[in-house]
């Protein structure tokens, strides 16, 4: 039972940091007339440029303003997000081997080099997919080993 | 902690803010940039200091935060010379949009002393190359991101390079 409860904890805790972070990226499309949205937009603007590009044509526009992130890292957050919700109600533990999380970042390899090679055009919403995938894998990667590590406290049997 | 075990994370840290500089490049990067970067410190810290399989939680999340921690350093100082040099970067180049964004909601004077910091640093950095604000506020945000998006490469290179050594 008290494991239970560490495991909801943990949960809980990573998915409020995730709503924190996305709500972040898209705070100023979600609050379009809130003036706290404009004066974070230059600092929250440049954090999240740390960490994405935020290239205009590659990002999604939502009530006249653009997220803050690209449309590949909207779904890798979103895909982390969902993924960070849907563990508050299952337990069962995923043993996921490594080969998944090589799986999951050919589709981001092999659209960045086909459109790259402009083999086809740019899609927002095929980066959107491409990184949903990726970022749900790697919650369940990251959740696993902090689960392993804080509240199993087994960091080799289970990876 | 050895000096040598620092080198990995100061190599992996040192070229992903070389990464994360370079324009085009962090377009294909994107944010997994310093994540893999500190996976490769795992891995290098491994081959280098022979460490012991399984990883430690602790090293790992160690080694992730250090190689975030060396990218900010490296990032804040690449980002000072190129504005110290060239007296512009993307945030001057960018700042009238953003003034013209910001605008739209008709703040009165909040966004007038807001924009008139902003305009002081860009004034700053087009007259002198260098903005003591602007460089505060980077490396913090710097800090701040890198450093969480390195431990959570820690945790990964940790899941990957355990499930590999149990193989």
């Amino acid at each position: 039972m008290r494991q239970i409860n560490s495991k909801i904890s943990l949960r809980l805790i990573l998915f409020f940091m995730l709503i924190v972070w996305c709500f972040g990226f898209s705070f100023e499309s979600l609050f379009p007339n809130s003036s706290l949205a404009a004066i974070s937009y230059p600092l929250l603007k440049h954090a999240y440029g740390e960490v994405c590009h935020q290239i205009p044509s590659k990002t999604f526009v939502i009530e006249n303003h653009r997220l803050l992130v690209c449309a590949r890292c909207t779904g890798i957050y979103l895909g982390a997000l969902v993924f960070s919700f849907l563990s508050l109600f299952f337990f069962r533990k995923l043993n996921l081997g490594i080969k998944l999380l090589y799986i999951s970042l050919v589709p981001i390899l092999i659209d960045v080099i086909f459109s790259s090679l402009d083999i086809y055009k740019y899609s927002k919403l095929i980066a959107f997919g491409t990184g949903i995938f990726f970022g749900s894998i790697v919650f369940v990667y990251i959740l696993t080993t902090l689960e392993n590590n804080f509240i199993d406290k087994k960091p080799m049997k289970n990876g | 902690m050895d000096r040598k075990n620092y080198l990995p994370p100061l190599v992996c840290g040192f070229g992903a803010a070389v990464l994360t500089t370079v324009p085009g490049v962090k377009s294909f990067g994107c944010c997994l940039i310093i994540p893999f970067a500190a996976i490769l410190s795992l891995f290098l810290d491994h081959k280098i200091n022979k460490s012991e399989l399984p990883f430690n939680f602790k090293h790992a999340m160690l080694l992730g935060l250090l190689t975030g921690i060396f990218a900010t350093l490296f990032a804040t100082f690449f980002d000072v010379l190129m504005t110290y040099i060239l007296h512009t970067n993307e945030f001057v180049q960018t700042l009238p949009q953003t003034e013209e964004l910001v605008r739209q909601y008709k703040l009165g004077v909040l966004l007038n002393q807001t924009m008139g910091m902003l305009k002081q640093m860009s004034k700053d950095i087009q007259q002198n190359g260098f903005s003591l604000f602007y460089i505060v506020g980077i490396f913090f945000s710097n800090f701040f991101i890198n450093s969480i998006f390195g431990m959570l490469g820690g945790l990964l290179g940790l899941s990957f390079i355990n499930k590999k050594a149990q193989k």
